[in-house]
């Protein structure tokens, strides 16, 4: 059993972990700044750093930690809320149903009209994806059967996405770039990028107060309902914010798997089961862990970050099936 | 005064038609009738968990009426049995048990001592055998302190010990002025029971003391079985 010192050290900990990441990951790649000089460079007291940071690495972090926070707290919501800890966005299709959304708005050439097109179009395919779930694995329903309706709606979105690419006119650069996107991956992100997956700060905010009431529902619907949790006015919300979560950082950043299932999954390990503690752990957890595969795969030459989540979390997926049977 | 329970011409498709009974506060109640008959639903219809038409009161006021934070702190259900996917401890579910009240955490140690259960405080609810599982769902309800108790077959996965056990706790509260109402299967011990309802094919079939009600005639009836009063094994308290 886990000592009692660590779920209390855990959050403290998660964020020095953030804090050093963070200057890793200003200070590593074709231009080496030391910590004084990343400061200089946030000063525009040194220009070659202040370009480099303000125009690259800055948008490319805060997008980084904004899609681990929201995909990882995307994650334990709807675990929360289908009281089965390997349901996840990328497992269940929401994420898939974000990319199609977005490719749709891509291909019908709504995307260059409005920046934030693209966001919209992510929000409405991920809400079809969630609907379709609920309907499919009723909440409580078994691993098999949560499991069963993610594949089958995977396979569907991967053919929407595929039939839109195929059959609009879409230019070849434009259409290898739409692929290279659906991939997964935060290169060249711009300040942009930051806006458009800022609400899920909002997300986050409107999150923390329903980790008490998520404790209650993760035992059961009617049992909660009858302690005295508003169970139908809970899981509209946690749906509302895990889909609008998972939906933004699909707009900017592709498909990236996993990370929804691995974080809330090892914070459950080690700090237990409760939402109190998970909400913040997850927000910063994820965020730390996106940047740490970020950092893998910048390190590794130039791997894309929905390859380096799926390289580490497929593997832990299976490792989690095999415990769970 | 009026009654801690009422239930007005409720019905649940397919599941129980027109039931109406009144009980009233400071009462230890059995619902009992075969498997099927429509116990848990009724329970749940009580505990204003599953729509129903007619009508649903506590201590005279409407369900409709009450909002779901202030019913959690009037009623508590114990379901027949529990899933539980994530390993929250011991102590943890019975805490949750204050909820309603502000997570002010009160009689929550109690509740532990009162069920056995302040050894397995920190152990994850998931790890539990079904008679523990049973024993922390009970010992929420009571934490809750809720007036109106209703409890779904609590007897079914305990050990003798903890059954009777279980009847003197319930018998307490009735002391204190609050009403438990828990469907059962085992007969033998509806003597210590104030009030029997029967149920039987979704419909009520009989309410009243269980020395009137419980006559071999109806028991051939609704369960088919032989019922006598031989003397027989009798388990009390040390």
């Amino acid at each position: 059993m886990t000592p009692a010192w660590v779920p209390r050290i855990a959050l403290p900990f998660v964020w020095v972990a953030l804090v050093v990441l963070i200057v890793v990951s200003l200070g590593v790649g074709d231009l080496w700044l030391s910590p004084a000089r990343i400061w200089a460079g946030l000063m525009h007291q040194d220009e070659l750093a202040a370009t480099v940071l303000w125009q690259v690495r800055l948008p490319r972090l805060c997008v980084a930690m904004l899609v681990g926070a929201a995909l990882s707290a995307s994650g334990l919501v709807m675990q929360a809320y289908f009281r089965n800890s390997l349901a996840s966005p990328g497992l269940l299709g929401v994420s898939s149903g974000g990319a199609a959304g977005a490719v749709i708005a891509i291909g019908a050439g709504w995307a260059t009209t409005s920046l934030f097109i693209l966001p919209v179009a992510a929000i409405c395919g991920a809400f079809a994806a969630t609907m379709a779930v609920v309907v499919l694995a009723h909440r409580g329903a078994s691993t098999e059967r949560l499991l069963l309706a993610g594949v089958a709606l995977n396979a569907l979105l991967g053919a929407v996405t595929s039939y839109v690419l195929s059959n609009f006119t879409l230019t070849y650069e434009r259409n290898a770039q739409v692929l290279f996107w659906l991939l997964g991956g935060i290169e060249d992100r711009t300040w942009e990028h930051v806006a458009m997956i800022t609400p899920v700060l909002a997300a986050a905010a409107l999150l923390w107060p329903l980790g008490r009431p998520m404790d209650l529902l993760s035992l059961g619907a009617q049992e909660a309902q009858s302690l005295g949790v508003n169970v139908r006015a809970l899981r509209r919300r946690m749906l509302l914010l895990a889909t609008v979560m998972t939906a933004l950082a699909t707009a900017v950043a592709g498909t990236v798997g996993f990370v929804g299932l691995i974080v809330p999954h090892m914070l459950r390990l080690i700090v237990g089961p409760e939402h109190r503690r998970l909400v913040p752990l997850a927000l910063v957890g994820g965020a730390a862990f996106v940047l740490a595969c970020d950092l893998i795969g910048r390190a590794a030459g130039g791997l894309r970050l929905g390859i380096v989540t799926a390289l580490v979390g497929g593997p832990f997926f299976l490792w989690l099936l095999r415990r769970q049977t | 005064m009026k009654p801690a329970l009422e239930l007005l011409n409720v019905s649940v498709e397919s599941r129980i038609s027109e039931v109406t009974v009144q009980i009233g506060a400071g009462a230890m109640v059995g619902l009992i009738g075969p498997n099927g008959s429509g116990k848990s639903t009724l329970l749940q219809v009580a505990a204003g968990l599953l729509p129903a038409t007619g009508s649903v009161r506590w201590a005279g006021n409407p369900l409709d009426g009450l909002t779901i934070l202030e019913r959690g702190r009037r009623a508590a259900w114990v379901p027949q049995e529990a899933h539980f996917e994530f390993g929250f401890t011991v102590r943890s579910v019975v805490a949750q048990a204050r909820f309603a009240h502000g997570d002010d955490e009160r009689g929550v140690d109690e509740a532990l001592a009162q069920f056995d259960l302040t050894a397995l405080a920190q152990r994850p609810v998931n790890r539990l055998s079904g008679g523990e599982r049973q024993r922390v769902l009970l010992a929420r309800a009571c934490a809750t302190e809720a007036p109106l108790q209703l409890w779904d077959e609590p007897l079914a996965a305990l050990d003798p010990r903890h059954a009777l056990e279980l009847l003197v706790r319930a018998r307490r509260l009735r002391e204190a002025g609050k009403t438990v109402l828990l469907s059962l299967h085992d007969l033998r011990i509806a003597h210590c029971l104030d009030l029997v309802v029967v149920m039987d094919r979704g419909k009520l079939r009989a309410c009243g003391r269980p020395e009137d009600v419980m006559t071999p005639e109806l028991l051939r009836d609704v369960f088919g079985v032989k019922a006598s009063t031989l003397p027989g094994l009798t388990l009390e308290l040390p």
